[in-house]
């Protein structure tokens, strides 16, 4: 089994983690590089890691566990997408901003290969386990680039916050692995009151994606 | 019908910092317009002229209105009412 791991950041590392330590191989995208101000929740990497790319440093640790890795040094982009999502059994996106998370979105329903979605700002994060071939979609849930909302980078985010998504996120990843039927659950976690909802989303009649409106990934539908 | 409502962390400057604020009303439609009156700003952030914006999701107990009643959603006593709004980071 053989899971892509988009962007190895706050909530990748432990997602990462938690899918090595499952025996699950990994393939890791980022072309980023490890800063000082992402330690606190960054778990793969340690001081000896700033300034130096986040694939390197978590592939590194990861193997140290005894995980098969992969590393592509690389964003998801859309001329990149049906090759890093080849092969794969799962997808798991934890991007920072809204155009990578929509191109997974439609990457992974076009490919029929099932998708976990997830994001932390602040005290509060989001999990969504999507099926192959969506029916719901991470579009039937958001339907479009937002034209404006926080990121940890404008609003920051409470360390734990992604340990407990990148948990989240694993666990719905395993459950499509042993071919649960996950797709459509929805977790939010808003750590201020400790709250834990979990429902279970439907299909939305006149998504683009699931009705094959948008059948190819286009670059400029994922500008933001 | 006073029914509680919890706000997002990204809508909290409209509600004085308060992740919970109280709303009168028996759909969520009113609900909304009683929370404007309150905190106003909030029906702007909430909906658009075709109704809930795209990147929000509003619930009554575990359920989105979407796939109820959308606005004309009824709340009875006892229901919380939640916003959850798309965000990307971690």
């Amino acid at each position: 089994m053989k899971a892509l791991v988009v962007g190895v950041g706050g909530i990748g590392c432990p997602c990462a983690i938690a899918l090595a330590r499952a025996g699950v191989s990994l393939r890791l995208c980022d072309d980023d590089v490890v800063d000082a101000s992402n330690l606190h929740r960054q778990i793969l990497f340690d001081e000896s890691s700033v300034g130096k790319p986040k694939l390197d440093e978590g592939a590194r640790a990861l193997r140290a566990m005894g995980a098969e890795v992969e590393t592509f040094a690389t964003r998801f982009l859309p001329h990149r997408a049906r090759e890093l999502i080849d092969g794969c059994d799962v997808v798991v996106e934890g991007a920072d901003n809204f155009p990578t998370k929509f191109l997974v979105a439609d990457a992974c329903t076009l490919a029929k290969v099932p998708v976990v979605h997830a994001a932390a700002v602040r005290m509060h994060g989001t999990v969504l386990a999507v099926a192959r071939g969506g029916k719901p979609c991470y579009r039937c849930v958001f339907e479009d680039l937002p034209g404006e909302a926080p990121t940890c980078e404008t609003a920051g985010v409470l360390g734990p916050m992604v340990g407990v998504i990148g948990a989240l996120q694993a666990d719905l990843a395993l459950a499509f692995l042993a071919g649960a039927d996950a797709g459509g659950t929805f977790v939010s976690y808003d750590a201020s009151r400790d709250s834990l909802r979990r429902t279970r989303m439907h299909g939305r009649g006149d998504c683009a994606l699931c009705t094959g409106r948008i059948d190819d990934l286009d670059e400029r539908r994922y500008i933001g | 019908m006073e029914t509680t409502v919890r706000i997002p962390a990204p809508l909290r400057t409209l509600t004085g910092g308060k992740d919970e604020v109280i709303a009168a009303g028996a759909t969520v439609g009113e609900l909304i317009e009683d929370l404007d009156k309150k905190h106003p700003g909030l029906k702007d952030r909430l909906l658009d002229d075709k109704g809930v914006r795209r990147f929000v999701n509003i619930y009554v107990g575990e359920e989105d209105v979407r796939f109820l009643d959308g606005l004309k959603t009824e709340v009875r006593a006892g229901d919380k009412v939640s916003i959850v709004p798309a965000i990307a980071g971690g």
